[in-house]
């Protein structure tokens, strides 16, 4: 099964670089971020509690100093048991449209 | 709202079903190939445990009194079995026939052990589409399998049934029934086995699907009929306004009952999606999903040689809370000259049915917390003063998302006759916000909200077992627990009700009085099924361990440790038996 996850793995990399190169959206534009903040309560909110602001079943998402290009592979790819993976599911605009959204959330360190 | 289809029972043609079925079961079932006694499945009576709920009756009982209270201080861990790879901890409950104790862990897999020894027979992992595995959320546990016509059966999360040889584990056949690539959801619960049929529902609820249940052929395979859990019926489709239905939901995701009397089929269903509906009051006409949205949050009664619908009640018409009757098991009582069948709801109320046609007898309050509804009437089941959420925040919601019941079972003890039950206190702010489904190229959660949990006002969240009359709710006696407990129960002729709690300790109760009397710390959380059973002369109780669950999940940031730190891809098999 190991063998299996690693090809998973390799195969989501590849084809997250076949899609839209990651880039930069320290200031992410607010029409992104209503868009993420839509499909972030369809489909996230059932894990990250308050919409990303605090810590429940998923991490608290707030304030996060992860680099956008490791968000973004965590949506695409999920977390074994933990998170689903979503590079299937959804495009490209989609997933910088999420990434907006929680770069868009105040951390006010609850 | 209850209701019937058509003209039903004649009588004198439900006596000559019983007297049928009665017949049936005592020949073909019980013959060879390992087969099951199915007369272990219609009353507890013997040493087995042959179906998800202990027997169609759903006791979750088991008649055995070698262990009891004036030894169970004796009581040793016997054997252990590590499945491994139990992502979300093992969440099933195993099965025993004849010597043969049969379970199953993460990711469909199964197991044939020696039932007084642990010694694996044999072991059946199915090849799976692991790229959908990975993109699922509630995934990969598999809570049961069902025995029957010599065959093991187990749903897969990637939307197969599979049959297994009891004595090889070769695949006598595996029909695909979900089409899991597109609606990502697949099968996680108990199929129940009903004279020649396997009968096993889909996973729903805040998946936009329509949920449905499946009747399959024991001996081929070949499916014989499907249920729409969501407008299942034209008449039914009536209630959901718009294209709504298409993408309702539903689904029914726990293993129901069996009435072989009436020949009728129990089960539970899953919430409507989206799982939170900003129509507020308005529901009836605007929203996503306008109309009472049937036949989901409801207990349908299925015939089960053709799935047809013999009448249902709705528990919660419009659910706009993700309190859905999928939990839980339909435990079959006789009392007064009334047949009854007693349900709960994860809202926090236990409903009480005639089986006869699932009019109400009397509904309960369970869970202390509750305001999604000022009450349940308990002469009509009809909700009094509901909350219906509107677009924007809301605070302090009870029960929580998580309900004031989780899927997992509770006990009735014939001794007692006392109803055991788990409660949960908890509750949640959130902020309900407009949804679009997402159906294309796969279809994804359509929630609705965010949230979080909190404690109820005045109050720390937390849990309770509790000793009651099933039909009145009385209460005998009550314990209650810092965190609510999330594996089944087991009562025992041992006069014993056994709790696998949170933190990882097993602990059994004098069933007349709520006396802790034995634990045991198996370190780490339970999170399944319980069963007794008999080996070689010696009794039993299986315990399964391992932590991780849309529910338990939320314990770390609720409660702290040892949450924060409990592994969530671990567990195993626990067996106890007296030294």
């Amino acid at each position: 099964m190991l063998i299996v996850s690693i090809a998973t793995l390799m195969a989501a990399v590849v084809n997250a670089q076949e899609g839209p190169q990651p880039q930069s959206t320290a200031v992410p534009a607010p029409a992104d971020a209503a868009e993420g903040a839509k499909l972030f309560g369809t489909t996230c909110g059932f894990c990250h509690q308050d919409g990303g602001r605090v810590a429940g079943r998923g991490p608290k998402l707030a304030g996060t100093d992860r680099p956008d290009e490791y968000l973004l592979n965590r949506i695409r790819l999920g977390k074994d048991g933990a998170m689903p993976a979503y590079g299937r599911a959804f495009n490209e605009a989609q997933l910088r449209s999420l990434l907006a959204y929680i770069r868009s959330l105040k951390d006010d360190a609850r | 709202m209850t209701r019937r289809r058509g003209a039903l029972y004649l009588t004198g043609l439900a006596i000559v079903v019983f007297v049928a079925t009665a017949c049936s079961m005592s020949t073909s079932e019980t013959a060879g190939g390992g087969g099951t006694a199915a007369a272990s499945m219609t009353a507890p009576g013997g040493g087995d445990w042959t179906t998800y709920h202990g027997t169609y009756q759903s006791w979750h009982y088991s008649p055995l009194t070698e262990i009891n209270t004036d030894n169970v201080k004796r009581m040793k861990v016997a054997w252990v079995h590590h499945p491994g790879r139990s992502t979300r901890g093992l969440q099933s409950m195993p099965l025993v026939a004849d010597g043969v104790l049969y379970y199953t862990g993460s990711y469909s897999r199964v197991w044939a052990l020696d039932a007084a020894t642990g010694k694996p027979i044999w072991s059946y992992f199915p090849k799976l589409n692991d790229d959908l595995v990975a993109a699922q959320t509630h995934s990969p546990y598999t809570r049961g399998i069902a025995l029957g016509m010599g065959k093991v059966y187990v749903g897969t999360v990637d939307g197969r049934l599979i049959a297994l040889d009891m004595k090889t584990g070769q695949p006598a056949w595996d029909t695909k029934l979900v089409n899991s690539e597109k609606l990502t959801v697949g099968f996680t619960g108990a199929p129940l086995f009903v004279k020649d049929k396997v009968i096993i529902g889909s996973q729903g609820g805040e998946w936009p699907g329509r949920g449905p249940i499946f009747g399959v052929d024991a001996a081929s395979g070949r499916k014989v009929w499907e249920f729409f859990t969501v407008a299942g019926t034209e008449e039914s489709k009536k209630t959901w306004g718009g294209e709504s239905w298409k993408t309702g939901g539903g689904g029914g995701w726990m293993a129901g009952a069996y009435d072989p009397e009436t020949n009728t089929v129990w089960w539970g269903t899953g919430n409507p999606a989206p799982l939170y509906d900003w129509a507020g009051s308005d529901w009836k006409t605007a929203g996503p999903r306008p109309g009472d949205n049937l036949f989901t949050s409801s207990i349908i009664a299925l015939d089960p040689d053709n799935g047809r619908l013999k009448f249902y009640h709705q528990e919660l018409p419009h659910d706009a809370w993700d309190f859905d009757s999928a939990v839980g098991e339909f435990v079959m009582l006789d009392r007064d000259g009334k047949k009854l069948v007693v349900h709960p709801n994860k809202g926090g109320h236990v409903f009480v049915y005639d089986r006869k046609d699932a009019s109400i007898v009397n509904v309960w309050q369970l869970a202390q917390n509750i305001n999604f509804v000022k009450g349940v009437d308990p002469k009509t089941g009809a909700l009094i003063g509901r909350r219906d959420l509107a677009l924007g925040k809301h605070t302090n919601l009870c029960p929580a998302i998580a309900g004031g019941m989780s899927w997992n079972s509770g006990a009735y003890s014939p001794k007692t006759g006392l109803y055991y039950k788990i409660g949960q206190e908890w509750c949640m702010d959130l902020e309900v916000i407009k949804t679009t489904p997402v159906l294309e190229p796969q279809a994804q959660l359509d929630i609705g909200a965010n949230f979080t949990l909190r404690n109820p006002e005045g109050g720390k969240a937390h849990g309770h077992l509790s000793g009651r009359d099933p039909v009145t709710g009385a209460k005998k006696w009550e314990v209650t627990f810092p965190e609510p407990p999330l594996a089944s129960l087991l009562a025992t002729g041992g006069n014993l009700v056994f709790v696998p709690d949170p933190r990882g300790m097993l602990r059994a109760y004098d069933a007349q009085t709520g006396k802790e009397l034995w634990s045991h710390n198996n370190g780490i959380g339970h999170n399944g099924g319980i069963i007794s059973y008999s080996a070689k002369g010696k009794q039993y109780i299986a315990v399964a361990t391992g932590w991780g669950s849309l529910v338990g999940d939320e314990f770390g940031a609720l409660f702290g440790e040892p949450y924060k730190s409990m592994p969530k891809d671990a567990g195993a098999l626990v067996v106890f038996t007296l030294e």
